[in-house]
């Protein structure tokens, strides 16, 4: 039988939600892999050493103590000494609100850009447990897995977080949530919602198995992408009217003809709250 | 005196201990090196991006900080919401907490002292189970925004709260295992088979400064200081005192809890106890609440922002947090916040410790770790 493969998981400059939403699926599959490091998990005593498998969790940036280490100094060690190198999170991935990413410095290069070959990168504020779970059984078990050209894995880059989301009526049929808390609407044109130009499956590949953010009336912040936090999160950025940013793989003028047709075309059935409470109308006429 | 340098890791992030003597501990300081600059980050930003930017202060507590940004600007905006968008509140961050302690006992406390993987993969499934029942409200854990200035932005139907509520009471059950309603737990009496209960007790001094849940403040807010140290994280101080915060300082008032304080005073036992007693407690409320939705009340109530400041307290898990903001034409002019484990883990002199390096001194050195890690250490949060 083949050895376990050697797993190293290390912290950069995080926040550790990486590993705590990790920790909301069923862990016992790690019994499969030699967890030499963890900064929560129990793990053997850091040391600086090879590995099959290197989870950076985390931004990288300069004069950062992490164990005693010098981080740049650290994290370039550990990932010249591992086979593949796991940038989980988007700080990890594109350096998020800390740092700078391994392969990618937001929409730059990155510090380790030369040896992206070796290294996948799972974004997302936090990285979804099911999407690292797939990773690693694929990499356990010597399975390609086909990777995009910003090395995201296509089985779960490839969606947009629009796909699935229960809102999606709204869109097409243009009908704008004027106000939060409400369940019908979509987030789209005026609370930032940045679901369908984000890379993510969160609407495919729930979170926690039951929700999502757009779902639950939160517009998606774009938290895979590489400028995740961009600024005004809940305000969708117009240019006289018409969103800065439109759906991915479609031109202006198609996106503005298709949207124009469709507000012409009133879905009378959308325009109108789905659950009524008795005493609304007395809300409203007070 | 020789002068044993330590890191402690397998907390949220890590801290230094320098402990001064042999085998007894002389005296210990405690440095936090990992600043990451969020309340900068926060500068000239849109107030609403907070809510985003804050819950990533840390990975464990983030929901804590949601809640604080949304009350810090309703603080500042002077907005109500409605008694449904609170109890949804109470109800998530009230979860919060629970998933908090139960990893803190399990996967940081317990390992400590005893290797038992079983048990950390018990524990972390009660914690998935949590982290669900959050998410059904609030679209997922960690890292949502759902809680906003003036509500909240689900929309829930009476499915969902049926849903919310019988997973709360299964809930019940698996905390009845860990520790039961009389406080017996087989897991915290085999933590202390070959543990003194009497050890690593702390200044006697408590606060509580947040009125979420069925907390009840004891001090004002405006009387916290923040002080700079040696190293990257700043002391905090009531009326230039140290004083412990958290389960503890919040549930003296109870009666199961108070006779265990009785006992032992500020011991590591008592602290622990509190901790884990607690999750009943917060259980019991959310429970309680949970019937009084009124599922016809707006989920957000709309508001005009205004040029302002504002400054709150709220309990979290380790204990009280202090938000506060400075608002102008929408952006964000200064943010600070203040944490539960700058007021426990403080680092101070001799003459006057925190209430962490009290509970250090005068222990066997063997027990540094374990007295340290009892106080719930969330160096993430600490170097915001």
């Amino acid at each position: 039988m083949r050895s376990k493969p050697k797993l190293l998981w290390i912290d950069a400059v995080s926040c550790n939600g990486c590993s705590h939403s990790f920790f909301n699926i069923d862990l016992s599959f790690l019994d499969d892999f030699e967890l030499l490091y963890h900064p929560l998990l129990p793990s053997g005593d850091f040391k600086i050493q090879s590995s099959d498998i290197l989870i950076v969790e985390g931004a990288i940036k300069s004069n950062f103590l992490r164990l005693g280490f010098d981080l740049n100094e650290l994290i370039s060690k550990l990932f010249f000494k591992a086979k593949t190198v796991i940038a989980l999170g988007t700080c990890a991935v594109y350096g998020g609100i800390f740092g700078e990413g391994l392969v990618f410095n937001k929409t730059s290069k990155g510090k380790f850009f030369k040896c992206k070959d070796k290294v996948i990168n799972i974004p997302g504020c936090p990285a979804h447990p099911e999407w690292l779970f797939y990773v690693l059984n694929m990499l356990k078990e010597n399975k390609k897995i086909v990777l995009d050209e910003l090395n995201r894995p296509v089985e779960i880059f490839s969606y947009t977080s629009h796909m699935g989301c229960t809102r999606n009526e709204y869109f097409e049929w243009k009908v704008d949530a004027k106000r939060f808390g409400e369940k019908e609407g979509c987030l789209f044109y005026y609370f930032g919602c940045q679901g369908p130009f984000t890379h993510s499956s969160c609407n495919k590949i729930l979170w926690n198995e039951v929700n999502s953010k757009p779902r639950a009336g939160t517009p998606c912040f774009g938290c895979t992408e590489p400028l995740f936090p961009k600024e005004n999160l809940f305000q969708t950025e117009t240019f006289m009217g018409i969103p800065a940013n439109i759906p991915l793989g479609v031109s202006k003028r198609a996106y503005l003809t298709l949207s124009g047709i469709a507000k012409s075309l009133t879905n009378e059935r959308l325009t109108k709250r789905l659950i009524k409470c008795e005493n609304e109308d007395k809300q409203k006429d007070n | 005196m020789k002068i044993n340098k330590k890191i402690i890791n397998k907390i949220e992030g890590e801290a230094t201990l320098k402990i001064y003597g042999d085998k007894v501990i002389e005296f210990a300081e405690i440095e936090f090196w990992q600043y990451r600059g969020i309340e900068k980050y926060l500068q000239n930003r849109h107030y609403m991006d907070a809510l985003v930017i804050n819950p990533r202060v840390c990975g464990i507590c983030g929901h804590s900080h949601l809640l604080a940004t949304a009350k810090v600007i309703e603080n500042a905006f002077g907005i109500k919401v409605s008694k449904k968008a609170e109890i949804l509140r109470e109800i998530t961050t009230g979860l919060e907490i629970i998933q908090n302690h139960i990893k803190w006992f399990y996967v940081t406390l317990y390992p400590t002292l005893i290797q038992d993987k079983s048990l950390i993969l018990k524990s972390l499934s009660i914690t998935s189970f949590i982290a669900k029942i959050i998410a059904v409200i609030a679209g997922q854990f960690p890292h949502n925004s759902y809680i906003i200035p003036g509500g909240v932005t689900c929309d829930l139907t009476n499915l969902d709260i049926l849903r919310v509520k019988e997973d709360l009471k299964k809930l019940q059950e698996k905390i009845d295992k860990i520790i039961d309603k009389n406080g017996d737990s087989n897991d915290l009496k085999r933590l202390f088979e070959k543990m003194d209960k009497n050890i690593g007790k702390g200044l006697n001094r408590f606060l509580v400064l947040g009125d979420n849940l069925y907390f009840k403040p004891t001090g004002d807010l405006t009387f916290v200081k923040e002080e700079k140290t040696k190293s990257l994280s700043k002391n905090a101080l009531y009326k230039d005192e140290f004083f412990e915060v958290g389960p503890l300082a919040r549930n003296l008032h109870h009666p199961l809890i108070k006779s265990v304080y009785e006992n032992y005073q500020d011991s590591v036992y008592t602290r622990i106890f509190a901790r884990l007693y607690e999750m009943h407690l917060i259980l019991e409320k959310i429970l309680n609440e949970i019937d009084k939705i009124d599922m016809c009340e707006p989920s957000f109530i709309d508001y005009t922002p205004r040029n302002s400041e504002g400054k709150i307290a709220i309990e979290a898990p380790r204990g009280s947090l202090i938000h506060s903001i400075e608002i102008s034409d929408e952006k964000i002019k200064e943010y600070n916040i203040i944490v539960p484990t700058q007021f426990n883990l403080s680092n101070s002199t001799k003459e006057k410790p925190s209430p962490a390096q009290a509970a250090l001194i005068k222990e066997d050195i063997k027990w540094s770790d374990f007295i340290f890690k009892c106080f719930d250490v969330c160096a993430v949060c600490n170097t915001h």
